[in-house]
C-alpha cells in the first residue's frame, strides 16, 4: 500500500523538479544571450532592446515564481539533500552537468552550494539586531510603531493627493483637446454656404421687390392717361404711386 | 486657331499635359470643353472643419510650421462677402454668385461662381464643385443689381491665409452685419473659426485629394477637416 504512493509523490516531485530546470535553463539562456549582446553589441544597442531584455527576464522570473507557489508543486522545503560523501578528485560527470562550473564534488563547493542557512557574519548581525529588538520597552516600541505608521499613512497620504492631481489635470488636458465643435462647423457653413443667420438685419428687401411692380403700374397708367380713359382715377393713383416711392425727391 | 490658343494656354497655366493615353484624352476633352464654354473648367477640392477661438493660436503656430509662408506672421485678411441670388420659374432655380472684396485692399473684387457640391463615394477625399473665380472691378455689384440679381445675404471674414503648395488654408471668423451700410457694426455668429482647405485646379486632377488629406491628417486632432454634405446641411 505504501510503496505506490510513495512513487506516486516521487513522480510529482520529479515532474516538478523538472519542470523548474526546464525554466531555470530558460532563464540561463536569456541570459546568457543578453550578456552575450552586451559584450558584443554595446555600440550598436539601443536602450528599448536593452528594456526589452530586461522585461523577458522579469517574465522568466515572474513564470519561476508562479511556478513555485502554484498547487501542483509539493513543499520543497520538506526535503532535504544529504550528502554523503565528498570527493576531491574532478568527477566528469557533475562537470558535464554543470558545464564546466563546479568540476568536483569537494569540501570547497559544498559549503556554499548546500548552504541552508545565512553566513556566520550575516547571521551574527541579525542576531545583534534581534536582541537590541528584544531588550526596547515594548510601550516604547508600541509608540514608535503608531508614530513610524502614522507618517506612513500621511506618506501615503501625500502620494494620493497627488496622483488625484495628475489623474484630474490629464483629464483636464484632454477634456481641452476638444478644440472643434461639430455644431460650430455645421453653423459656420450653414450661414457662409446659405446665409443662415445672416439675412435677418437687411429690412430693404420687402421695398425693393415691391417697388418695379408699382412703378409699372404708374407706367401703365400713365399710358392709359395718354389714351384718355377715366383721369381722374389715374391722377390719384400717381399720387398714391409717388407717396409710396421709397426714394422721395427733396 | 482656337485650339492652337487653348493649347499653348493649358501648356502655360497647367502644365505640360501628361503623356499617357487616357490623360491625353482628358487633356484634350478639357481643352475642347474650354472651347466650348468659354472658360477653362476648373474644380475646386475643399476640405472644411472648425477650430474654437481659445485653439486658434495653437492651430496657426502648427500650420505655420506646416506650410510654406513660415516666416513673419500669417498673412490676414479681412473680406466682405455678399451672395446674390437670381430665382428663376420654378424655386429649385437659383442662380448664385459670390463676391468677396478686401477690405485691407479696397480695389480687390472678385466675383465666383460654385456649382453643385459633390461628395462623391468613399474612395474620393475631398468634396469637388466646379468654380470660376474672376476678379472684377468695385462696380461689379452694381452691374449684377442691373442683371436682377439681387443681395440674398452678406457677412464679413476676418482670418488668416497660408499656403503650401497649391493647396490653400484659411482660418477665418465669420462676423454677421448687423447694420446694412456699416461694416465695422459686426457681430461674430459663432465661437468658432471656420477652417478650410481648398485647391482650384484643372478636371480630372484626383491624386489631390489624397494630399490634401494627407495635410488635413496632420492637423488632427485639433480640426477635424473633413467632406461636409453640404446637402444635408441645406435643411435647416
Amino acid at each position: 500500500m505504501n510503496n505506490p504512493m510513495q512513487s506516486k509523490e516521487e513522480k510529482v516531485l520529479e515532474s516538478s523538479i523538472e519542470k523548474l530546470i526546464q525554466r531555470v535553463q530558460d532563464m540561463k539562456n536569456s541570459l546568457g544571450s543578453f550578456i552575450m549582446k552586451l559584450e558584443t553589441e554595446y555600440t550598436s544597442m539601443t536602450w528599448p532592446t536593452v528594456l526589452d531584455n530586461f522585461a523577458l527576464l522579469s517574465g522568466q522570473l515572474n513564470t519561476l515564481g508562479r511556478l513555485l507557489k502554484g498547487d501542483g508543486m509539493p513543499t520543497l522545503r520538506n526535503h532535504i539533500l544529504l550528502p554523503l560523501a565528498l570527493n576531491p578528485d574532478r568527477d566528469p560527470e557533475i562537470e558535464k552537468l554543470t558545464e564546466g562550473r563546479v568540476v568536483a564534488f569537494n569540501h570547497d563547493v559544498v559549503p556554499d552550494y548546500l548552504r541552508t542557512k545565512p553566513e556566520p557574519e550575516v547571521e551574527e548581525r541579525s542576531q545583534q539586531l534581534i536582541t537590541k529588538a528584544v531588550t526596547v520597552m515594548a510601550d516604547n516600541a508600541q509608540k514608535q510603531l503608531t508614530v513610524l505608521n502614522k507618517i506612513t499613512s500621511n506618506i501615503l497620504d501625500i502620494i494620493n493627493s497627488h496622483k488625484d492631481d495628475w489623474e484630474s489635470e490629464c483629464n483636464k488636458n484632454s477634456q481641452q483637446q476638444q478644440t472643434s465643435s461639430m455644431n460650430e462647423t455645421t453653423s459656420l457653413l450653414q450661414a457662409t454656404l446659405f446665409g443662415k443667420g445672416l439675412k435677418q438685419p437687411r429690412r430693404q428687401e420687402p421695398v425693393t421687390t415691391q417697388q418695379p411692380p408699382t412703378s409699372m403700374q404708374n407706367q401703365t397708367q400713365k399710358i392709359q392717361g395718354g389714351a384718355g380713359k377715366v383721369q381722374s382715377t389715374v391722377k390719384t393713383n400717381i399720387k398714391s404711386g409717388s407717396t409710396m416711392h421709397p426714394y422721395q425727391r427733396p | 486657331m482656337a485650339l492652337n490658343f487653348m493649347d499653348v494656354f493649358y501648356r502655360a497655366y497647367l502644365g505640360e499635359p501628361p503623356n499617357d493615353a487616357l490623360s491625353k484624352s482628358m487633356a484634350n476633352s478639357v481643352v475642347t470643353q474650354a472651347i466650348q464654354g468659354g472658360i477653362a473648367p476648373y474644380q475646386e477640392y475643399l476640405l472644411q472643419g472648425s477650430i474654437v477661438d481659445t485653439s486658434r493660436d495653437v492651430l496657426l503656430h502648427r500650420l505655420q510650421g506646416l506650410c510654406d509662408n513660415a516666416e513673419g506672421m500669417p498673412q490676414k485678411f479681412q473680406d466682405h462677402e455678399m451672395v446674390f441670388m437670381m430665382r428663376g420659374n420654378t424655386p429649385q432655380q437659383i442662380i448664385s454668385f459670390r463676391v468677396r472684396h478686401s477690405l485691407h485692399q479696397r480695389q480687390n473684387w472678385v466675383l465666383r461662381y460654385t456649382g453643385q457640391t459633390e461628395i462623391g463615394d468613399k474612395n474620393r477625399q475631398t468634396l469637388v464643385r466646379t468654380c470660376c473665380d474672376v476678379a472684377t472691378s468695385d462696380n461689379v455689384v452694381q452691374f449684377l443689381n442691373e442683371m436682377g440679381f439681387r443681395l440674398d445675404n452678406e457677412f464679413i471674414a476676418k482670418g488668416f491665409f497660408f499656403h503650401k503648395g497649391r493647396m490653400r488654408v484659411t482660418v477665418s471668423k465669420i462676423y454677421k452685419i448687423l447694420q446694412h451700410d456699416n461694416l465695422d457694426n459686426l457681430e461674430q455668429l459663432t465661437m468658432s473659426h471656420l477652417v478650410e482647405l481648398s485647391v482650384v485646379a484643372p478636371v480630372g486632377q484626383e491624386q489631390i485629394g489624397e494630399d490634401m488629406k494627407a495635410f488635413a491628417e496632420q492637423l488632427k486632432p485639433l480640426v477635424q477637416l473633413d467632406k461636409i454634405d453640404h446637402r444635408r446641411l441645406q435643411t435647416f
